[in-house]
């Protein structure tokens, strides 16, 4: 066990190290490098002081020795100075982090609040009405775009019925408020964002969820339990369910990567400070640190999410041996 | 089944027919059928396939074009008709002047002689019956008796532009975009479908067909790209600037830049689940008899592959492009959405909500619209992947 879970590890900071060579080679790629940018800016910029300022932040030398320099500075904690937020990159990254997390956590807890008593009833009917019904709610969650969604929900709430905010993370200005009162005022913002979000996850959920449980109620053990007389919930839940979670475990760990993709766009839509949002402004607005900073955080997120998926799924299923 | 008591009453008809075998795809065929929302997704799909294909014929029967602007006429609501601006008309006019003198002279000394709207100058009557507004225009047009009148009356009818879906926010038809739309976002969609799938094949077949070393890097690699949050990652190579990269200018010319660059860069972040279906379908199908009788045969081990391999895994892969398809419907329209794909004034679903987004107040039709068309396609793309899979699915088969 502690072997592979080395393994892994190690597998995952390679995966990250060479990740973040190919997104640097990227950003070098990208329209507009800093010194184009001052060149727009500035009409009197002469071709001598081109070359001066590419010498000085070093944008004549190869990708590689940039990339070299830029983890140097990283690994001094060092991690480097926003150019549209004109303040140091560290200083931005922390709240927005806690706002995706926040984001992503809830969604991921609602999709399973509705997803899993919905799958399980589909299965036990399966063939009825109900599961047809179901299907279809969950085959529209996992076709409908997200973004759409948002602004349909936009269109809705906050356009026809003025009942919750369009977008943003927070009301400002408001002053000499209790916790409590600030976390609600937050909550209200986070609504449209995490239903949004949900959505597309109800509907992966819900279909993993029916198929498992199909599956596992066809097994012998079903009918050995309704022999001796269990009720018929007992069954359900403490022989069927338990068995039909060990897939399920798979489906929504891993999906917390697929989250974190959504709630790129979700963030973009409701314009939610989160990292998601930073990722595309960023981008965007050519604020290089900030971009490779936000991106790798957001991309190491989500692959140690991965790598607690893989070691949770030992711990609950204990047929599985790893090697 | 006909037991030998019952086989003397019925006829020999009957029992040939209760031993015939089924073909394998009319089993299939006979199973999809049973999947009511597949069939109906198919349905569906036929429709939007036959709009996208028939886009220049419904272009030319409308007479509406995509790209066509008028200011005058932002965000009409749906079924209205919208007036093209004067100046509009008036290079309508200038135009049939230049193309036939003579009809347009006739036209002018009709409306002079007969003296039906006040004229300051005689050369200026066609281009002052045009600005008056179109219920007297079309009066005073009934009156002439000239043969060219059938040629100004279609030239005024062009100045009347009925609007289905009413247009957006600069004025181009909503209803000409979305067929436009349907065809640039199910192209995309299907090419990077198919594009992934091929690539799928190939990378799955040979590392599971070869095992080992090869099969463990592969893998790996498929590993992580799997695992990797999509959206940041689209976005970031999406940004790309392609004069930047050495030698993609041979590939892509300017003309398709934005649609080929999108395809790619799906293409490149989509072949995984196919390479490991593949992967997962020639592990077991390399343990079967018929593998080790062509091997025993001396087969080469591409003979083997094509030619055996191949023909097993198309049903299960067929099934992933079906699914394919829908993803990548979604991806480009997030990403055209987020501004980094198709860029305008090539309409696609997803960049037509880009711009809809900041006007939900005044138009929210705009930013309903393409979205539907996406659900719709999605939707129905998801429904025949799933009725093919339990078509194809041996374990699924009721009989």
């Amino acid at each position: 066990m502690t072997s592979f879970i080395l393994r892994r590890l190690f597998q995952t900071l390679v995966v990250i190290v060479l990740l973040s060579y190919f997104c640097y080679t990227l950003m070098t790629l990208m329209p507009g490098d800093p010194v184009e940018l001052m060149i727009q800016s500035n009409p009197k910029i002469t071709s001598e002081d081109v070359t001066r300022l590419r010498q000085l932040y070093g944008l004549d030398q190869p990708t590689y020795v940039r990339y070299f320099n830029w983890v140097k500075t990283i690994a001094q904690g060092d991690l480097g100075y926003s150019r549209t937020y004109r303040v140091p990159v560290s200083e931005i990254m922390g709240p927005k982090l806690i706002n995706t997390m926040v984001l992503s956590i809830s969604s991921m807890i609602l999709s399973l609040l509705i997803a899993i008593p919905l799958g399980v009833i589909a299965a036990l009917r399966a063939g009825t009405r109900w599961d047809y019904l179901v299907n279809f709610f969950a085959f529209a969650g996992i076709s409908i775009p997200s973004f759409w969604l948002g602004i349909v929900l936009i269109i809705i709430f906050a356009v026809l019925l003025h009942i919750l905010p369009a977008g943003g993370t927070f009301t400002v200005g408001l002053e000499n408020i209790t916790t409590f009162q600030m976390l609600l005022d937050r909550a209200k913002y986070l609504i449209l964002p995490v239903l949004s979000l949900a959505y597309m996850e109800i509907g992966i959920f819900l279909r993993f969820t029916r198929s498992a449980m199909l599956e596992a109620m066809r097994n012998d053990y079903i009918r050995t339990a309704k022999a001796k007389g269990l009720s018929y919930w007992t069954v359900v839940w403490g022989h069927g369910f338990r068995n039909a979670l060990l897939p399920l475990i798979t489906v929504i760990t891993m999906s917390f990567a697929h989250v974190f993709a959504g709630a790129t766009i979700s963030e973009t839509v409701f314009a939610y400070q989160g990292v998601g949002k930073l990722v595309y402004d960023s981008i965007i607005s050519n604020d290089f640190n900030v971009a490779m900073v936000s991106f790798m955080i957001s991309v190491t997120m989500v692959l140690v999410f991965n790598l607690i998926a893989d070691i949770l799924y030992g711990v609950a299923d204990p047929r599985i041996t790893y090697k | 089944m006909t037991t030998a008591v019952i086989s003397n009453q019925v006829s020999q008809k009957q029992i040939s027919d209760a031993e015939k075998i089924l073909p394998m795809w009319k089993i299939i065929f006979s199973q999809f059928v049973e999947h009511r929302m597949a069939v109906a997704g198919l349905i569906i799909i036929c429709f939007y396939v036959a709009i996208a294909l028939s886009a220049p014929l419904i272009k030319k029967i409308t007479g509406l074009d995509p790209e066509k602007q008028n200011p005058l006429s932002r965000y009409q609501k749906m079924m209205t008709t919208s007036q093209a601006s004067s100046s509009q008309k008036e290079d309508a006019i200038t135009l049939f002047i230049q193309n036939q003198p003579d009809q347009a002279k006739t036209l002018q000394d009709e409306i002079v002689a007969k003296n039906l709207i006040q004229v300051v100058r005689s050369e200026d009557a066609l281009f002052d019956l045009v600005n008056k507004d179109s219920i007297e225009m079309k009066k005073v047009i009934s009156q002439l008796e000239a043969p060219a009148k059938a040629e100004l009356i279609k030239i005024t009818k062009s100045f009347e532009v009925f609007h289905l879906f009413g247009t957006d926010e600069l004025g181009r038809d909503v209803f000409i975009r979305l067929v436009y739309g349907t065809r640039v976002s199910m192209g995309v969609g299907v090419l990077v479908a198919i594009a992934s799938a091929l690539i799928g094949l190939l990378i799955g077949s040979f590392s599971g067909y070869h095992g080992g070393i090869v099969d463990t890097a592969l893998m790996r690699v498929t590993d992580a790209l799997l695992s990797l949050p999509t959206t940041p990652i689209l976005i970031v190579v999406a940004a790309v600037d392609l004069d930047k990269v050495p030698g993609a200018r041979l590939i892509v010319s300017t003309s398709n830049e934005n649609i080929m660059k999108l395809v790619v860069i799906l293409v490149l972040f989509s072949w995984m689940q196919a390479a490991r279906l593949v992967r997962a379908s020639v592990l077991s199908l390399r343990e079967r008899e018929f593998i080790l009788a062509a091997k025993t045969m001396g087969a080469k081990d591409t003979t083997i592959i094509f030619r055996h391999l191949f023909p097993n895994v198309i049903a299960p892969l067929l099934v992933s492009v079906t699914l394919g398809v829908g993803n990548s419907i979604l991806y480009e329209a997030a990403l055209s959405f987020l501004g980094l794909g198709i860029q305008p004034p090539t309409p696609s679903w997803g960049n037509m909500l880009f711009n809809a987004q900041e006007l939900i107040t005044e138009a929210p039709f705009l930013a309903i619209l393409p979205g539907l068309q996406i659900l719709f396609v999605v939707m129905s793309f998801n429904y025949l992947g799933d009725g093919l899979q339990d078509a194809i699915d041996p374990k699924a088969i009721r009989r």
